[in-house]
């Protein structure tokens, strides 16, 4: 084995964790969120963001707030803008590469505990049913240690490459993420959209 | 992910791979009301699963490349909570076995409770250790535990190791309120003694006991420095202890030429072939060494409505109808 295996698990995470902000979107808490790309595009739950103006902190200390680029309830994303200079994107990955086993961590804010990771392994690949119309969407589960504060925040593979939002617990045991390929749609989507409106 | 590829990620596929290759052997055992639990394929046609899962007289085994098959019960141990199934035909791949489990090392968690394919969670063996009193009485060799989570329908099915080789059988059905593993070798022996004979024989002696210390007399009169024995403090009636001749007062110290000095040792020992056989025991009458050849019956199974209550038994520990 290699003697450098465990340090390997703390530079996977450095990998990501500039990626990784919170998002206060509530009279109370945070959760978590994921600087998509370096304009300032941040990916979260929708259940993170409530009345509130949301605001942003990012990893380096740094805090704006954020204009709502869309909302989804169905699949439980919101898609925010900070206008700030020097950002810096999480790695984005292919979950549908995704193999039961394989490792995963996780990074965020459980229990207002900032920039704290877990890992675990991909226990499931399997589908939920949404309430809307859009029926069956691909969910991944772990049984990497999930707990409020973790929402919004991302699901990473052994590279430190996100490839889920964490999203919800079940059964206290288990986490349920969203798919990066679910986002990178949702994403796509608002940008089609935006991209019609203004022509 | 090519240009991030370290020990990491190679452990990552590592894992992915082992997850897959024992994932051939693992099918889903439907046998109860609730959602369906999980098996091992042994030998081809022959399937280890958890004696607790299987509660329905019709039992279906799928496996992992979706064949649905009827399965009859050879037989079953609720000590250890193991049943071995034979498939209505000769299917299914052998899992690969180690033998040698180690604190710390990785382990993996599998069940199959659904046809959605192999489910998984991670840790590492956290403890081995042996004899344990099942909740049933009897004595459960060994076993291992690991902080890999069970999932729901996980019972039955496999921990493994980082290259997919089985290392023992999960269940939670023993009420501890958290899940064992019955290591391989374990596995594997009441797997055959169920094969062989339907079951593993468990002796009764119809006697209660109580630990106590052996006189330094006493210990001169066995020629052995043994601290403890067990002193008898009741006989049943019609009991093979009855029969034999053991009385209230008599200490045990041995049973079949091996020591005894607790009741752990004595229940160890009173099984496999000593049943219906007659079997010396070791006792100090008065001071003295003595043999009592005692024929050991066959500890009968109560049913299962009627062991809920048993000792030691926490009824949320079970699946229920």
């Amino acid at each position: 084995m290699n003697p450098l295996l465990g340090t390997e698990f703390a530079s996977s995470l450095a990998r990501a964790r500039p990626g990784v902000v919170a998002v206060f979107g509530k009279r109370f808490g945070a959760g978590a969120g994921i600087l998509w790309n370096a304009d300032g595009l941040v990916l979260t739950n929708r259940h993170v963001i409530g009345q509130r103006e949301p605001r942003v902190l990012l990893a380096d200390e740094r805090s704006f707030d954020a204009e709502i680029v869309a909302l989804d309830e169905e699949v439980d994303l919101a898609l925010l803008k900070i206008t700030a200079e020097n950002l810096h994107a999480a790695p984005i990955g292919d979950s549908t590469q995704l193999r039961i086993g394989q490792l995963l961590f996780t990074l965020g804010h459980p229990w207002g505990q900032r920039n704290a990771a877990s890992f675990g392994v991909v226990s499931r690949l399997d589908n939920a049913r949404t309430r809307g119309r859009r029926g069956l969407i691909p969910i991944i589960r772990t049984d990497a240690k999930l707990a409020p504060g973790n929402s919004g925040g991302p699901l990473l593979n052994a590279a430190g490459e996100v490839v889920g939002i964490n999203t919800m617990i079940v059964g206290g045991d288990q986490g349920v993420a969203i798919p990066s390929a679910v986002a990178l749609d949702f994403i796509e989507k608002v940008r089609a959209k935006a991209r019609i409106l203004a022509s | 992910m090519s240009q991030n590829e370290n020990s990491l990620t190679a452990l990552s596929s590592a894992l992915a791979d082992a997850v897959q290759r024992a994932g051939q052997s693992i099918v889903t055992v439907d046998a109860r009301r609730r959602f369906p639990a999980t098996g091992v394929v042994t030998a081809s046609g022959h399937v280890l699963t958890a004696s607790h899962v299987l509660q329905d007289d019709e039992i279906k085994v799928i496996l992992p490349e979706g064949d649905e098959l009827q399965a009859d019960l050879l037989g079953r141990d609720v000590h250890s909570d193991l049943a071995l199934l034979k498939l209505s035909s000769d299917k299914g791949n052998a899992v690969k076995t180690n033998q040698d489990p180690q604190v710390g090392q990785l382990a993996l968690a599998l069940g199959r409770p659904s046809t959605e394919g192999v489910q998984a969670s991670l840790g590492i063996v956290s403890a081995l250790g042996g004899p344990l009193r099942s909740p049933y009485g009897g004595m459960i060799e060994s076993y291992l535990r690991t902080d890999a989570v069970p999932f729901p329908g996980f019972s039955g099915g496999p921990l493994v190791d980082a290259e997919g080789a089985l290392l023992g059988i999960n269940t939670s059905g023993l009420g501890y309120g958290a899940s064992i593993t019955i290591p391989t070798r374990l596995a594997w022996k009441i797997a055959s003694a169920i094969e062989q004979h339907g079951g593993v024989k468990r002796g009764y002696l119809g006697i209660r006991s109580q630990l106590v210390e052996v006189a330094e007399d006493a210990r001169k009169a066995l020629k052995r420095d043994q601290a403890s024995g067990l002193l008898v403090i009741g006989v049943e009636g019609g009991s093979p202890a009855k029969s034999a001749g053991l009385i209230v007062g008599d200490i045990i110290v041995g049973f079949n030429g091996q020591p005894v000095s607790d009741h752990d040792e004595l229940l160890g020992l009173l099984q496999g072939d000593v049943v219906a056989n007659p079997t010396p025991v070791e006792v100090l009458r008065g001071g003295k060494q003595q043999i009592v050849q005692v024929t050991i019956a066959e500890l009968q199974e109560s049913e299962p409505e009627a062991r809920r209550h048993h000792r030691g038994f926490r009824r949320w520990g079970w699946g229920r109808r």
